[in-house]
């Protein structure tokens, strides 16, 4: 390794460390190096679904999706990208499955509208106009949010990590970091396996391995790996726009460009681990529940089914922000399944809050002393 | 698209001693070996009957007197399940396909209609090797075959590929497949090759030779040309590091492109199964690591065949009944005289591999045999 210091340096080549490193790079930090054990996108980045949807019930997280769809609608200009990161605006449908949750999805339409994201009301019929093959046993209601969409995961984090190189930051794969300097609560180096690289400054982006690496600056971070599970159908005609999730049987699926079905549901009871492993149990709960909510997709057949780790924290919500005691240590993580549809915006974030000392969207909420606060944010719309 | 009606899930899990992976030679070997000792059998493959690459062998076989030289491959497998038939404790599965092997143990196999789940107490897998695939332009138009394909479709179906054929790669392959091509009335407009001399056995070459057909070493293919399918292609010669040398180009009349650069082992499951593995290119690529026992470092799974290194069907015979004896002979259960046969096997197997040809792949199993031959 040539490099003997850096400015900053990135920890994790995700989709998240990707960005920052590019935000980092654009406000003008010209000695960012990106620090990756494998290759981009080797992470849950790599092995994820890839949707991107703007309806949450808190104002934070519709905010943060909103302005990330922003990004992501310009995203190849922005970062001058040619193959292009597939970004396709087909909406998502989600299902209500109780009156209860319906009144949940009535109240975060009303939120969603205030803060500018178009979403419409749908009764079950309305819902099978979208998708005309959808089951609407015991379904009570629908929403729909045109701009939602998915793009291609793969893409967008070698978008990121080519338009940071272009802007001078250093990426190194299959480079592990192994310690992490620190005197005085002040980060000095980060140690790798291939050389120590002095710096002041950290921004922990290892997804679902955060809390190795916060350990290792002597930070307890309660962050956890959890496995989902997804699967990949064949590809056949396009017939299915938006990607359709219902919490009720936590499960969503979307038909990517190329035609094969993505699609996923939770395992209840997985444990903590980092277990990427494919069970025989999800690949039957998997197609029980797809035949039951789209009854057609029971035709198809099944190309592959991977594994990946939600990155996850207490409250199920990200974790951004520096951290305290230790001066210049930062995090990014704690996504817990929806880290990807956030990256672009919080890559902005993080790279404002460190160059600038102030984020233009406030993401101060997130930051790590909440749990000891006992300040948890509570999100009422999630899907495993 | 249909409704979903005729897809169902069994969730029976079925019990059984030894599944073994793919009915090509060496599955059909493990699997009467495994009858022989008395165990109960589930022999599983995608096709709708026996032989593997057997089928489109209509050539006599070389190779070791006692797994059938001088007999047709096609007439192989009907010396097993003739055998196979007589064993009650044998079940077979045909049009199945295993997809999956899970950490649970559960081995998942499934058909036109069903998915079923099964729990074997030991699997050999004997999946086979499928065929590689080269790049250059335009290599997704149709008339770009696989020579197997070309075998299967001219010997199984009675089906030619076309009128003129540019073949793609001068192994036994290549050379047996272009002559077969001839036989059947197809013109083959040259053998591309790119190392510098020929791969296969010169026999089968001198035929080609004679026929008249150019076998141009030193060369590859850049491109394929045509809108609907092929109809022609550019190919030129390489220098020593295999680079194509401008101007040297030159167009070539064809509909077929037939590539046959070697196969690869089929290894999906062995992955799924934990297995070990070592890139091995003298056994075509990703391969088990193995005891002489055909074991992988999984106790419950063995691999036998093409699937633990591309040979031949001789050897695959021989690995089969090794992996066969042994995987019954962990269960406790083993037919009379099976010890002095595994021993047999074993010195067969060596022989197999002790010709000039062998030298490559005796270095390769070197390569992928566990360190001092047993797993501890
Ligand atoms: C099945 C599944 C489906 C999902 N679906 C969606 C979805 O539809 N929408 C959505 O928004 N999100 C989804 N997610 C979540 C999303 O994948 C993540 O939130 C997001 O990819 C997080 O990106 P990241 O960069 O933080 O983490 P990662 O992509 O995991 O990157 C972390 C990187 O850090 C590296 N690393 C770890 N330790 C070290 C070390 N010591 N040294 C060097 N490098 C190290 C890792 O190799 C890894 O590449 C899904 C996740 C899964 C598993
Ligand atoms: C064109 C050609 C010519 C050859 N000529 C000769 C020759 O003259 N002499 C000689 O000794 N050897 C020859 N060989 C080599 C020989 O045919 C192979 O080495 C031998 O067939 C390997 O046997 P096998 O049982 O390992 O695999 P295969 O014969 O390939 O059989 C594998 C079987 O497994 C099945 N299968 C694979 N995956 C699955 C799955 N997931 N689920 C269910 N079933 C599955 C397949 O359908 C197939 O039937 C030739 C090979 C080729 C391709």
């Amino acid at each position: 390794m040539n490099r003997k210091s850096a400015d900053i340096v990135v920890i994790g080549g995700g989709v998240v460390g990707c960005a920052t490193a590019f935000e980092l790079a654009r406000l003008g930090c010209k000695n960012v190096v990106l620090v990756e054990r494998n290759t981009i996108a080797s992470g849950s980045t790599g092995r994820c679904g890839a949707g991107v949807r703007q309806q949450f019930g808190t104002e934070l997280n519709c905010v943060l999706a909103r302005e990330a769809v922003r990004i992501f609608e310009h995203m190849d200009e922005y970062l001058d990208y040619e193959p292009g990161v597939e970004f396709r605006q087909s909406g998502y449908l989600m299902l209500a499955y109780s009156d209860q949750q319906w009144e949940q999805f009535q109240r975060n339409v009303e939120l969603e509208r205030s803060l500018d994201i178009d979403v419409k009301m749908l009764t079950p019929e309305g819902a099978r106009e979208i998708v005309p093959f959808l089951d609407l046993e015991g379904m009570v209601g629908a929403t729909f949010c045109q701009t939602d969409g998915h793009a291609n995961p793969f893409h967008t984090a070698f978008a990121y990590a080519q338009a940071a190189k272009r802007l001078g930051a250093e990426i190194l794969t299959h480079t592990s970091v192994m310690d992490i300097e620190v005197e005085n609560n002040k980060i000095q180096a980060v140690v790798t396996d291939k050389g120590r690289i002095a710096t002041s400054a950290v921004v922990n982006c290892a997804g679902a391995y955060s809390a190795k690496i916060a350990k290792m600056a002597g930070i307890d971070l309660p962050v956890w790996g959890e496995r989902h599970q997804i699967l990949i159908t064949e590809p056949v005609e396009a017939m299915m726009g938006p990607m359709v999730i219902s919490f009720h049987h936590d499960f969503y699926c979307q038909q990517t460009p190329h035609g094969s079905f993505i699609m996923g549901i939770g395992m209840p009871g997985e444990p903590k681990s980092f277990n990427i492993r494919s069970s025989v149990d999800f690949l039957e709960g998997m197609a029980n529940t797809v035949m039951k909510i789209l009854p057609p997709l029971g035709n198809l057949r099944v190309v592959r089914q991977w594994a990946g780790l939600y990155d996850m924290s207490p409250d199920a919500q990200p974790i951004l922000g520096e951290c305290p005691p230790i001066e210049g240590f930062y995090n990014a993580n704690g996504f817990s399944g929806h880290g990807f549809m956030v990256s672009p915006i919080v890559g902005q974030a993080m790279a404002e809050l460190i160059i600038l000392g102030k984020s233009s969207v406030d993401i101060s909420k997130l930051d790590a002393g909440r749990f000891e606060r006992g300040e948890l944010v509570f999100e009422p719309a999630v899907v495993g | 698209m249909r409704q979903a009606e005729t897809t169902r899930t069994v969730n029976l899990l079925k019990e059984v001693d030894v599944a073994v992976i793919g009915a090509g030679p060496a599955g059909l070997a493990a699997a009467l070996a495994c009858a022989e000792a008395g165990v109960s059998t589930l022999l599983i493959d995608a096709n709708d009957a026996p032989g593997g690459q057997l089928v489109k062998q209509t050539h006599k076989f070389f190779g070791s007197e006692r797994q059938h030289a001088g007999t047709r491959g096609i007439q192989i497998p009907s010396l097993f399940t003739e055998k196979l038939a007589n064993y009650p404790n044998v079940e077979i599965m045909w049009n199945t396909n295993a997809s999956g092997f899970y950490d649970s143990g559960e081995l998942v196999l499934e058909d036109e209609k069903r998915f079923m789940k099964i729990l074997p107490k030991r699997m050999i897998v004997a999946a086979g090797a499928s065929e590689r695939f080269l790049i250059f332009r335009n290599n997704d138009l149709p008339g770009v075959y696989g020579a197997g394909a070309v075998q299967t479709l001219m010997n199984v179906y009675g089906v030619v590929p076309g009128d003129r054929v540019m073949m793609i790669g001068s192994g036994n392959i290549g050379l047996i497949v272009s002559y077969q091509l001839i036989q059947a009335g197809v013109d083959v407009a040259a053998v591309v090759e790119a190392a510098p001399c020929i791969g296969g056995y010169l026999v089968h070459a001198a035929k080609l030779r004679r026929a008249g057909v150019p076998i141009l070493t030193s060369h590859t293919v850049l491109a394929a040309h045509g809108q609907e399918s092929v109809t022609g292609a550019t190919i030129a010669e390489v220098d020593k590091e295999w680079q194509p040398m401008p101007g040297t180009e030159r167009e070539v009349e064809c509909d077929v492109i037939c590539l046959a650069v070697g196969l690869m082992p089929l290894v999906d499951v062995l992955w799924h199964a934990g297995c070990e593995m070592k890139y091995v290119p003298e056994l075509g690529g990703h391969v088990p690591v193995r005891d002489e026992n055909m074991r992988t470092s999984n106790p419950k799974v063995y691999a036998a065949g093409d699937s633990g290194g591309v040979e031949e069907a001789s050897s695959a015979m021989v690995t089969g009944e090794i992996a066969g004896i042994s995987a019954a002979k962990s269960l406790g259960h083993q037919a009379p005289g099976a010890d002095a046969r595994l021993a047999q096997l074993k010195a067969d197997l060596a022989a197999i591999r002790s010709g000039p040809t062998g030298e490559k792949i005796s270095a390769g199993v070197r390569c992928a045999t566990v360190c001092g031959g047993v797993w501890e």
